[in-house]
C-alpha cells in the first residue's frame, strides 16, 4: 500500500479500472440471463408442443376407434338385414303353400266311399278322446246321407277298441261351406271336439312345421341340437 | 480536491446506470424469448394438427369405400339366395301339399295308452 496520496494520473487509472469492472460485471450478468433465457425457451417450447401433440393424438385415437366401431355396426346390421330378408321370403312361400292346401281340402270329400270311411275313422278318433257314454255327431248338411252309416260303424269300432259302449246321435247341421269332417259334443253338452277337415289341416300346419321346413328348404346348416 | 471527488462519483454513477441498462436489456430479451416459445410452439402444434386431420380424413374415406362395397356384395348375395329359395320352393311345393292333404285324411284311432280295454 502506497503511503503517499495518489497523483492525478493514478486517480484516473483507478477510475477507469473501476468503471471497466462495473461494465464487466454487468455484461457477465447479462450473458448469464441470456443463456438461461435460451434454455428456458427451448424447454418451454418443447413442453408445450409435447403437451398438445399428446392431446391431439389421444383425440384422433378415439375418433379412429369410434369409426371402426361404426363400421362394425354397419356390417352387422347389413348381415342381419340379409338374414331377415331370407326368412321373410321363406315365410311368404310357406303361407302361400298353406293357403293352397286350404283350398284343396275340399276335394277330399268328393270320393264318397273314401269319405265315408274317413268320417267313420274320424268319429272313432273323437269317441276315443271323449270316452263319454253319450255323444252327438255333427256333420255337414250335405253329408246327412252318409253320416248315420259312419256313426253306427264308428260306435261299433269304438266298442271293439275300447270295450266301452256309447250312444251316438247324429245331426247334419254344420254349414256346407266347410270342407268336411265332423264335430262331437258329449251328452251333457260340456265338451266339444272339432274334427273337421279344416281344423285337422290347421293342426297339421302347426305340428308339421319342422318336417315341412326340411322338405321345402333343406335342413338348417347352423342348427346343432336335435332332441 | 472536492470537485475532483464529485467528478469521480459522477463517473461511477454513470457507469452504474449503464450497467443497469445492460442488465435490463438482458431481462427484456428473456421475456421476449418466453413469448417466442409460445408462438413457435403454437405454430408447430397447428401444423401437427393439420397433418393429423388429413390423415384421418383419408382413413374415413377408406372406411366409407369398404362399407359400400361390402354392402353391395351382401345385397347381391341375398338376392341370389332369395332366387335360389324360390326356385327350390316351386320345385318341392306340390309334394308337400300332397303330404299335408294325405295326413289330413290319415286316421289311426287308438285307445289312450294309460287305459285298458274293458272286457265284457
Amino acid at each position: 500500500m502506497s503511503s503517499r496520496p495518489l497523483n492525478d494520473d493514478e486517480v484516473a487509472s483507478e477510475m477507469n479500472k473501476m468503471v471497466a469492472f462495473i461494465k464487466q460485471e454487468a455484461h457477465e450478468k447479462a450473458r448469464e440471463i441470456k443463456v438461461k433465457a435460451d434454455e428456458e425457451f427451448a424447454i418451454e417450447k418443447a413442453r408445450l408442443v409435447k403437451q398438445e401433440t399428446l392431446a391431439i393424438d389421444a383425440d384422433y385415437e378415439k375418433k379412429q376407434k369410434q369409426a371402426e366401431i361404426a363400421q362394425k355396426i354397419a356390417r352387422s346390421t347389413a348381415t342381419n338385414k340379409s338374414r331377415l330378408e331370407l326368412l321373410r321370403a321363406r315365410e311368404q312361400h310357406l303361407q302361400n303353400l298353406f293357403s293352397d292346401a286350404r283350398e284343396r281340402i275340399v276335394e277330399l270329400s268328393t270320393d264318397e266311399g273314401k269319405y265315408t270311411q274317413l268320417l267313420q275313422g274320424i268319429i272313432v278318433q273323437g269317441l276315443l278322446q271323449l270316452l263319454e257314454p253319450e255323444v252327438t255327431v255333427y256333420g255337414r248338411k250335405k253329408d246327412s246321407g252318409v253320416l248315420q252309416t259312419a256313426a253306427d260303424g264308428a260306435a261299433k269300432q269304438y266298442h271293439e277298441i275300447s270295450g266301452r259302449e256309447v250312444k251316438v246321435n247324429t245331426e247334419a247341421s254344420l254349414s256346407d261351406e266347410i270342407a268336411g269332417g265332423i264335430k262331437l259334443i258329449n251328452g251333457t253338452g260340456r265338451i266339444t271336439l272339432d274334427n273337421t277337415l279344416d281344423e285337422r289341416l290347421k293342426l297339421l300346419e302347426d305340428r308339421m312345421l319342422p318336417e315341412i321346413r326340411t322338405d321345402l328348404f333343406g335342413a338348417n346348416e347352423n342348427r346343432k341340437f336335435y332332441t | 480536491m472536492s470537485v475532483q471527488q464529485s467528478q469521480g462519483i459522477q463517473t461511477l454513477l454513470e457507469a452504474e446506470k449503464e450497467a443497469a441498462k445492460i442488465v435490463q436489456q438482458a431481462r427484456e430479451y428473456r421475456v421476449q424469448r418466453l413469448k417466442d416459445a409460445r408462438a413457435e410452439a403454437n405454430k408447430e402444434i397447428q401444423e401437427y394438427k393439420k397433418a393429423k386431420q388429413e390423415e384421418y380424413k383419408k382413413l374415413e374415406g377408406d372406411h366409407i369405400g369398404t362399407t359400400q362395397t361390402s354392402q353391395s356384395a351382401i345385397d347381391k348375395e341375398t338376392e341370389a339366395k332369395v332366387k335360389e329359395i324360390t326356385a327350390q320352393f316351386e320345385e318341392r311345393r306340390e309334394k308337400v301339399v300332397e303330404k299335408l292333404l294325405g295326413r289330413v285324411v290319415l286316421v289311426k284311432p287308438e285307445l289312450h295308452r294309460n287305459l285298458k280295454k274293458v272286457e265284457a
